[in-house]
C-alpha cells in the first residue's frame, strides 16, 4: 500500500488520540460526558477526509476508546448491561454522522467536478467565440424572436455595429433587412430543412445598403426544438458592384457587335450595289461615247474627237476604281483560308505573271530563297504582286533598274520580307499616307494606277497579323517591307 | 403578240437593251431577239401566258438573264425554268454586272450554262453579246422544240 493511501488510516488513528486526550483532560478538570461528542466529530472529521476503510477503523477504535477509558469498569474492555445501549447508540450515531460525512463528502467532489466541467466548457466555448471573432464573416445568432444573442467582431467589421449595440435588439429592423422572398416562406423552408441561403441586404451603421450572401442555420435544444438561429453572411457588396459593371459590359459589347453586324451588312450591301449598280451606268457611259467615236467622228473636229476620247478614258478609269474598291472591302469580307505558303513558289508564280510589264525593261533582279509561312494563299500572292508591280513601275524612268526581295528572320519570332527598287523613291514625310485608300504621292499622268494597292498590302498583312512600313530617299529608291508571324 | 425569237433577253436597263441590239446587231441577230424587262414577264412569255397567250409555244434557243430584276430576279427565273420539265433543257447565259462570287455559285447551282459579266469596255461588251449571240444562236444546236433559225 502506498502513503497516500495509508494516510486516511493515519488521520483515523490520530483524530482518535486527539478525541482520547482531549476526553482525558476535560475528565481531568472535571467536564463530564464530552467524550461521545468528541469521538464523534473525530469519527466524522475522519470520513470527511478518510476512505470507507479508515471509517470503519475509527468506528471500531473510537467504541473500543470509550469503552476501555469511559465506560465501567475503566480500563477494560468489558462493559456492563446497562451500556450497552449507550455503546449501541454511539456505534449507530458514529456510523450516522460517518454515512453523513460520506455523503456530503460525495456530492461535494460531485459538485467540485461539474463546477470543473463547467470551468472547462466556459474556457472551451470562450476560446471558441474568440475563434468565431477571428473570421471576417459576419457571424451572429438571434433567437426564434429574431432578437440577436450573438454578434462576432466580424458582424462589428461589416455592419459597423459592436455586440454592445446589437446583441439585444430584433435584427429585421435594427438591420433593416431586405428580404428576397417573404419572410414567411424563408421562415418555413428553415424549420423544414434547418437550413436557409440568399442574398440579403442590410443597412450598416453609416447607413450604406449591404449587399450579403446569407446562411442560416437553426439551432434545436436536446428534445429538437428550434431555439435560435445562427446566420453567417458574406460581404458581397462589391462582387455585386463588379457584376454590374460586367453586365453593363457586356450590354454594351452585345450592343457593339450588333451595330458592327449591321455596318458590315450594310457594307456588303453597298458593295453588292457597287457592283451591280454603280458599273451599270458607267458601262453605257463608255458604249456610247465609243459608239459615238465610231459613228460621229468623221464629222467630229479635232476638239471634239478629244473630248469623247477622255470621256471614254476617264470612264474606264472609273471602272478600274470600282474594281480596286470592290477587291479592297472584299479582303475585308472574305474569310481567310489559312495553309502552309512556301513565299519562294509563290514569288516564282508572281515574277512570271508580271512578265507582260518587263518586257523591254532593263531590270536587274535580285531574289532570295524565301521560306514558307501560314497565311492565306491568293492573298499572300497579291502582296507580293502589288509590292513588285511597284516596284517595276516606279523604276520605269530608270535606265538600268535594280529590283531586290529578301526576307529577314528577327528572333523566330516573325518573318519580314522587303521588296526594295533604285525607283524614283518618295519623301519620308509622306510614308504615313502611303498606306492609305486612294493615296498617291506621284501624279497619276507620270504613274497610272487608282492608287490603292498598298492600302491593300497593308489590310491583307493586317489579316495576317502582321505589319507593313515603308523607307525611300526622293529619287533614291524606296523599300517596302512586311512582317508575318511565325506561328 | 404573237412573236418569236431565238434570244429571249430579260433585261431591266433600256441602255442595256439598246446596247445589247446594237451588238447583236452587228451580226444580224437583233431581230431574232424579244426582249422582256422584268422576272414576272420573262415567265409569261416562257409559259404563254398573259400577253403571250397566243404565241407559238416553241422554247426560245437561248435566254440571256440579268440577275437584278424589278419584280422577279434573275435567280428566281432561273430555278422556275429548271423546275419545270418543259422549259429546264432551255440554254441560260446570265449576263450581269455582279461579279460577285455568291451571283456566281448561286447561278452554278441552279443550272447556268454560263456566266458573263458585262465588262465596262464597250468594245469587250460588243465582242461578248457578239460571241454569245452567235454560239447559243447560231452555232449551238438548240434542245427540239425550239424556234426554229429563220432563212
Amino acid at each position: 500500500m502506498s502513503a497516500r493511501a495509508l494516510r486516511p488510516y493515519g488521520l483515523a488513528l490520530l483524530a482518535i488520540a486527539v478525541a482520547l486526550g482531549l476526553s482525558l483532560a476535560a475528565e481531568r478538570v472535571g467536564l463530564e460526558d464530552v467524550e461521545i461528542p468528541l469521538f464523534l466529530v473525530a469519527i466524522a472529521v475522519t470520513i470527511w477526509h478518510g476512505a470507507p476503510g479508515a471509517g470503519a477503523v475509527v468506528v471500531v477504535a473510537g467504541v473500543l476508546c470509550v469503552d476501555y477509558f469511559f465506560t465501567p469498569p475503566l480500563y477494560t474492555f468489558a462493559f456492563e448491561h446497562k451500556d450497552i445501549v449507550h455503546i449501541g447508540v454511539f456505534v449507530v450515531f458514529g456510523l450516522v454522522v460517518g454515512w453523513f460525512a460520506a455523503w456530503h463528502r460525495r456530492t461535494e467532489g460531485e459538485l467540485r467536478r461539474a463546477a470543473d466541467q463547467l470551468r472547462d466548457e466556459v474556457a472551451i466555448r470562450t476560446r471558441q467565440a474568440s475563434l468565431l471573432d477571428l473570421t471576417h464573416d459576419t457571424i451572429f445568432v438571434h433567437d426564434m424572436n429574431d432578437v440577436i444573442t450573438y454578434w462576432n467582431r466580424g458582424a462589428e467589421e461589416v455592419l459597423g455595429w459592436t455586440a454592445a449595440q446589437a446583441v439585444g435588439k430584433r435584427a429585421p429592423e435594427f438591420l433593416r433587412t431586405v428580404f428576397p422572398c417573404p419572410v414567411e416562406e424563408l421562415r418555413a423552408k428553415l424549420l423544414r430543412t434547418g437550413r436557409w441561403e440568399g442574398e440579403l441586404t442590410k443597412t450598416g451603421s453609416d447607413g450604406k445598403q449591404i449587399v450579403l450572401s446569407s446562411r442560416w442555420a437553426l439551432l434545436r435544444d436536446s428534445e429538437g426544438q428550434p431555439f435560435a438561429i445562427l446566420e453567417s453572411d458574406n460581404d458581397i457588396t462589391e462582387n455585386k458592384r463588379r457584376e454590374e459593371q460586367i453586365r453593363a459590359l457586356n450590354a454594351q459589347l452585345e450592343q457593339r457587335t450588333l451595330e458592327l453586324e449591321a455596318s458590315n451588312k450594310e457594307l456588303e450591301a453597298f458593295a453588292y450595289s457597287a457592283s451591280h449598280d454603280l458599273r451599270a451606268p458607267l458601262r453605257h457611259v463608255a458604249a456610247y461615247a465609243e459608239l459615238l467615236q465610231k459613228t460621229a467622228s468623221s464629222v467630229l473636229d479635232e476638239r471634239s474627237r478629244r473630248y469623247v476620247a477622255n470621256l471614254l478614258e476617264s470612264a474606264k478609269k472609273m471602272g478600274t476604281l470600282i474594281d480596286d474598291l470592290l477587291a479592297f472591302s472584299r479582303i475585308g469580307r472574305v474569310e481567310t483560308r489559312v495553309t502552309l505558303v512556301s513565299l519562294g513558289e509563290l514569288l516564282r508564280e508572281v515574277l512570271r505573271d508580271i512578265e507582260p510589264e518587263t518586257a523591254g525593261r532593263d531590270i536587274a533582279w535580285k531574289v532570295e530563297t524565301l521560306p514558307s509561312v501560314h497565311g492565306d494563299r491568293s492573298m499572300l500572292k497579291v502582296v507580293l504582286f502589288n509590292l513588285i508591280g511597284n516596284a517595276v513601275k516606279f523604276t520605269g524612268s530608270r535606265s538600268h533598274a535594280e529590283i531586290e526581295i529578301g526576307c529577314s528572320d528577327s528572333a523566330g519570332k516573325e518573318l519580314t520580307v522587303y521588296v526594295r527598287d533604285n525607283g524614283v523613291g518618295f519623301d519620308m514625310k509622306y510614308a504615313n499616307k502611303l498606306f492609305g485608300v486612294f493615296q498617291r504621292l506621284h501624279l497619276s499622268d507620270d504613274f497610272e494606277g487608282t492608287g490603292i494597292g498598298l492600302a491593300i498590302v497593308q489590310r491583307i498583312v493586317a489579316r495576317h497579323g502582321g505589319r507593313v512600313w515603308a523607307q525611300g530617299i526622293v529619287d533614291g529608291g524606296a523599300t517596302f517591307s512586311f512582317s508575318l508571324p511565325k506561328t | 403578240m404573237n412573236v418569236l425569237g431565238r434570244i429571249l433577253l430579260v433585261e431591266d436597263d433600256s441602255k442595256d437593251v439598246d446596247l445589247t441590239l446594237t451588238a447583236l446587231g452587228e451580226y444580224n441577230l437583233a431581230n431574232e431577239v424579244v426582249v422582256v424587262r422584268d422576272g414576272a414577264e420573262a415567265l409569261d412569255y416562257l409559259y404563254a401566258r398573259g400577253a403571250y397567250g397566243s404565241r407559238a409555244k416553241e422554247n426560245p434557243a437561248v435566254l440571256l438573264l440579268d440577275l437584278k430584276l424589278p419584280k422577279v430576279d434573275g435567280l428566281e427565273v432561273l430555278r422556275q425554268i429548271r423546275s419545270d420539265d418543259r422549259l429546264k433543257l432551255i440554254p441560260v447565259v446570265v449576263l450581269t454586272s455582279s461579279r460577285e462570287e455568291r451571283d456566281i455559285v448561286a447561278s452554278y447551282r441552279l443550272g447556268v450554262n454560263a456566266y458573263v459579266v458585262k465588262p465596262v469596255d464597250f468594245h469587250q461588251f460588243v465582242n461578248a453579246v457578239k460571241e454569245l449571240g452567235v454560239f447559243w444562236a447560231v452555232i449551238n444546236e438548240p434542245p427540239p422544240g425550239s424556234v426554229a433559225r429563220r432563212n
